[in-house]
């Protein structure tokens, strides 16, 4: 039993170095100066250039960085919170309620998924100028309150985590059915909702190739904001992977609030008990 | 409740964020213009724009920028299809430019707002790339250019038992079978180290200097099969590859970056934009190893960019006094006193701001003399629309020699095929 | 019955009336038409679509965004698994290997570039330099099709398993304990368990991250660009461009914007097929009972 404990404890310990190493560059980089950047073998070991590094950031004109976090922070929020709530309902809905034109309702949803993004560019930001929303916030938000992933996602939670028998008990109870999504179902999904509300603002915070499309750089987000900080022909790395770093605090405050969740999954009130 | 709280946050961030929005309103409430400008990289405009803003009241100037010339493209491609957002004054890229001729009424044709009167205050053949061929259409006016010289590592070529002095270096290649020889004779020194980065930059400074036009007749008929002076540079750029002087390095890449440091190739022909690149790679531990000769042959550029106004602009007669107000000699010479972009306006090249110019880190390298050299001696040559498509086969091409992908001649085959495929549609 | 089911689901088909729908209409009417940065030169009907199964640049892509899919998908699943099977042990220092697994996705792409771009350097990457211990290579990755189907592989299982691990993990909480206990009590070892009771439970989350690696590697388009540092072309001989590479190089980069929505249909018709195949696929795979 024991030696079956190392070999976990090894595997994971080789994953989790696997994982961060990057991230742990990008930091030891952040606090240094542009010429390790090149270095083989590279360097393990922070400088004590954060601090500069940081004030240059914030002074970069050209980049708004204060502006972009902010942004980012409204538009992540607003996007994550509503996709969360409305995935759930149709989610919840796809999985556990019957209705006519289901199954074919949930493969358009799917289809949805499969357009490429890159080419709903030009015909978005038509729809933006009609809107008068260019280098406007609610431009990057408005458009993804919804998200077909979510849906999916939080429906197939939802089949396996809202067993029959509860919905049946619930509604023998006189519940109606959205009082049975607020009482009984949405407390079962949350291991699922945590998932999705971490994964929806992770990419909204990473968004980059829409913000770059309909917005410009006086009014940023923060990945957008991030690329004004490259030249045309240099890129100041320290400068940069400073920003990335700050850039990134958020998603792991995001991380460990919404971690704990996944931890407690366990479900309330299982059928057998 | 968790349901009212969550649609509560909701409402209020979508609300803060429609409030938040700022956006600049146009003109006519106090009879003020705003002007947009658009541009990537650096065109080095901010203290002109003041300046231009103060002897105009009645005209507000906005300036928007992208810091990437990948990324700037895109958008011009959205803000043209779809007829909105392309400001009132757009900067054009070289390459893009030349694409955009083949349309000319997506932009105010400039003669129309006299710019005729202006003709003299460019370098020819950089006037000719924005007039369409029956020159009745001026699509934009020249910004700066990609004027070229060669750069090298003294430390280097003494090793290699080469002159070091830059007048000298240049006497090694006035032509590019000098240069050839002299990328042999160092080779053989056994250095270890590769002559130059990477075949492309070498090969597309040969192809210009081959006569008055390149893949396309100005017809714009395809021609990159039967134009001799393609096959010389081609030709001339395999030897140099065979002779394995190609470091064959991709540019941009960390390696590159980093070869400027550690000295991984010995010459690179640089345009005045690049001297600052080189500087900050290399390091200040480098300064004087590297230093600026002419290029071979006669007259090189790479590169350049335009200013032109959109036929969507609601301006369009103040965004053109804007752009030649921008684009005129003293706009130029500012222009490369703030951010090294180097003139197309000879009058400003010969401005002594211009042509006195020297790089302290390139051993006081006289740039001004030395670009301003290369950019003379270019004579005119005709892109045509799909210049970029073929010129980039032809580079991927060169890469797959370097890489031992494919034979010289099976590259050729391969990239004229390429050619006429991305023509024919 | 109150609350009608329709409710539920309106919100997402409502606002993508609105977002949605249009830009794929506006695709779709654009692929009909010749239309590059000249401008609307009208409609051609389904020329772009047989200009498009004649190309063999689009076929090349097809081919590398295939393989690329299979190179990266099935080793990263099943990794996701078994890290997945890992993290639900009771384990010290959990929340840090929970969280950790998912840095990559964390990690910004412009390091990812640089990172990853050394690493498979020609000349002084690490792999090379670890490699030229067993007297192989030095590969110049980026030149071959198999050599740079790896590299690009190797990043997206990097940056992607943790993300699937979580999704499975999720999954496997939801299983009752009890179940478990029943097979601890017939002598069930631990891989048995997780073979017999785990996989098959976990079916629906399978399938789902089965679908969304399928969409996801069909349009693979971000991994295969950092590694040619920013080459829309994937390579020289285009050794790893992929369809949506070979999309967007049209679109926006040669401006040919009714060739490029031709492109993208079909990878949307790519995706429906591979995603209905791969869907059917995951659906056969029984673990065992219950």
């Amino acid at each position: 039993m024991r030696r079956g404990n190392s070999l976990v404890y090894l595997t994971l310990l080789v994953s989790l170095v696997l994982s961060v190493f990057p991230l742990y560059w990008l930091f030891v980089v952040a606090t240094r100066s542009n010429d390790v950047i090149g270095q083989m073998p590279p360097p393990l070991v922070p400088g004590g250039n954060l601090a500069e590094n940081v004030r240059r950031l914030f002074g970069a004109e050209q980049a708004n960085f204060a502006l972009g976090l902010i942004n980012s922070m409204i538009a992540s929020i607003a996007v994550t919170v509503s996709v969360v709530f409305f995935s759930s309902l149709a989610g919840f809905a796809f999985a556990k309620l019957r209705f006519r034109g289901r199954n074919a309702l949930l493969l358009t949803v799917l289809a949805t998924m499969m357009v490429p993004v890159q080419m709903g560019i030009v015909p978005l930001y038509m729809v933006m100028v009609k809107l008068g929303w260019q280098n406007q916030l609610q431009a990057v938000i408005v458009p993804f309150l919804v998200s077909a992933f979510g849906v999916f996602l939080m429906r197939q939670y939802a089949e396996r985590a809202v067993p029959d028998e509860l919905i049946e008990a619930a509604r023998l109870d006189g519940c109606s059915t959205f009082g049975l999504f607020v009482r009984v179902v949405s407390p079962a999904l949350r291991p699922g909702a945590a998932v999705l509300g971490l994964f929806t603002f992770m990419s909204t915070w990473n968004e980059f190739l829409w913000p770059l499309a309909i917005l410009e750089a006086d009014n940023p987000t923060v990945q957008f904001s991030l690329s004004q900080l490259a030249t045309q022909y240099y890129t100041d790395y320290t400068l940069m992977f400073s920003g990335t770093l700050i850039a990134t605090v958020p998603l792991l405050v995001v991380f460990i609030l919404f971690g704990r969740q996944i931890v407690s999954g366990i479900m309330d009130g299982a059928v057998r008990s | 409740m968790r349901l009212g709280k969550a649609l509560a946050v909701t409402v209020a961030t979508a609300l803060l964020a429609v409030g938040c929005g700022g956006n600049a309103t146009d003109d006519a409430a106090g009879g003020t213009v705003t002007l947009t400008v658009k541009t990537f990289g650096q065109f080095g405009y901010d203290d002109l724009v003041t300046q231009y803003e103060g002897s105009h009241p009645g005209i507000k100037i906005k300036q928007e920028n992208i810091a990437k010339l990948a990324d700037y493209t895109p958008k011009l491609q959205q803000w043209l299809t779809a007829g909105s957002g392309a400001g009132d004054v757009v900067a054009l890229e070289e390459g893009i430019l030349v694409k955009l001729m083949g349309k000319p009424d997506q932009f105010v044709n400039l003669l129309d707002q006299g710019a005729g009167d202006l003709k003299a205050n460019f370098l020819e053949w950089k006037w000719n790339q924005a007039l369409t061929p029956d020159g009745k259409k001026l699509v934009g006016l020249g910004t700066d250019i990609g004027a070229q010289g060669m750069c090298y590592r003294t430390d280097l070529f003494a090793k290699a038992g080469l002159p070091t002095d830059r007048a000298k270096v240049g006497e090694l290649w006035p032509t590019w079978d000098g240069y050839l020889a002299t990328g042999k004779r160092f080779a053989a020194a056994g250095a270890g180290v590769s002559f130059f980065d990477t075949a492309g930059p070498v090969y597309q400074n040969i192809l210009m200097q081959q006569g008055d036009q390149t893949y396309f007749d100005r017809e714009n008929k395809l021609i990159v099969d039967t134009n001799p002076g393609v096959r010389t540079a081609w030709d001339q750029t395999i030897k140099m590859i065979d002779a394995g002087l190609s470091g064959k390095i991709q540019m941009w890449s960390p390696a590159w970056n980093a070869g400027f440091k550690q000295g991984s190739f010995a010459t690179i022909p640089c345009p005045a934009w690049m001297l600052g690149v080189i500087k900050d790679q290399a390091g200040p531990e480098n300064a004087g190893k590297w230093d600026v000769a002419r290029v071979p042959g006669e007259g090189a550029v790479r590169g350049g960019s335009f200013l032109a106004v959109p036929a969507q602009s609601k301006h369009p007669k103040e965004a053109a006094e804007l752009a030649k107000f921008l684009t005129n000699p003293a706009g130029q010479t500012a222009a490369f006193k703030a951010k090294n972009n180097f003139p197309s306006s000879p009058q400003a090249i010969d401005d002594p701001a211009v042509s006195s110019a020297v790089n302290t880190y390139f051993n006081n390298a006289p740039v001004g003399k030395i670009f301003g050299q290369s950019a003379k001696s270019l004579q005119p040559v005709y892109l045509g629309p799909d210049n970029q498509v073929v010129g980039d086969g032809i580079g991927d091409a060169l890469t797959a020699v370097e890489q031992g992908k494919l034979k010289p001649d099976e590259a050729w085959t391969k990239a004229i095929s390429d050619a006429k495929r991305a023509v024919e549609k | 019955m109150h609350g009608s089911p329709y409710l539920f689901i309106a919100p997402f088909f409502v606002l993508f009336a609105l977002f949605g729908f249009f830009p794929l209409l506006y695709t779709a009417w654009v692929s009909l038409r010749s239309w590059d940065l000249t401008g609307d030169a009208g409609f051609v009907g389904l020329a772009n679509y047989s200009r498009l199964l004649s190309d063999p640049d689009f076929w090349n892509a097809m081919l590398n965004t295939v393989g690329l899919f299979v190179l990266s998908t099935v080793p990263q699943l099943f990794f996701a698994l078994v890290i997945a099977g890992l993290l639900n042990r009771p384990i010290r220092a959990l929340m840090l290997f929970r969280l950790g697994v998912l840095a990559p996705i964390v990690t910004s792409v412009a390091a990812v570039a640089i990172v990853f771009g050394q690493l498979y350097s020609r000349d002084a990457g690490l792999v090379n330099g670890v490699l030229g211990l067993f007297d192989v290579g030095p590969i110049d990755w980026q030149a071959s099709k198999g050599s740079s189907w790896i590299a690009v592989a190797s990043m997206v299982n990097w940056r992607w398993t943790g993300y699937n691990a979580l999704i499975y993990l999720a999954a496997i909480q939801a299983i009752p304990k009890d179940l478990y206990e029943a097979a601890q009590l017939d002598g069930a070892g631990a891989i048995k368990q997780f073979r017999a009771i785990t996989v098959p439970l976990i079916r629906p989350a399978l399938i789902f991250t089965v679908v969304m690696s399928t969409i996801g590697g069909m349009q693979l388009f971000t991994e295969p660009l950092l590694f040619g540092q920013g080459d829309i072309s994937g390579g020289s001989l285009r050794q790893f461009q992929t369809v949506a590479m070979y999309m967007f190089e049209q679109s926006f980069q040669n401006f040919d914007y009714g060739y490029g929505s031709a492109i993208a249909w079909m990878i949307f018709l790519l995706t429906v097929v591979a995603g209905i195949a791969n869907a059917l696929i995951a659906r056969r795979l029984r673990g065992g009972t219950q």
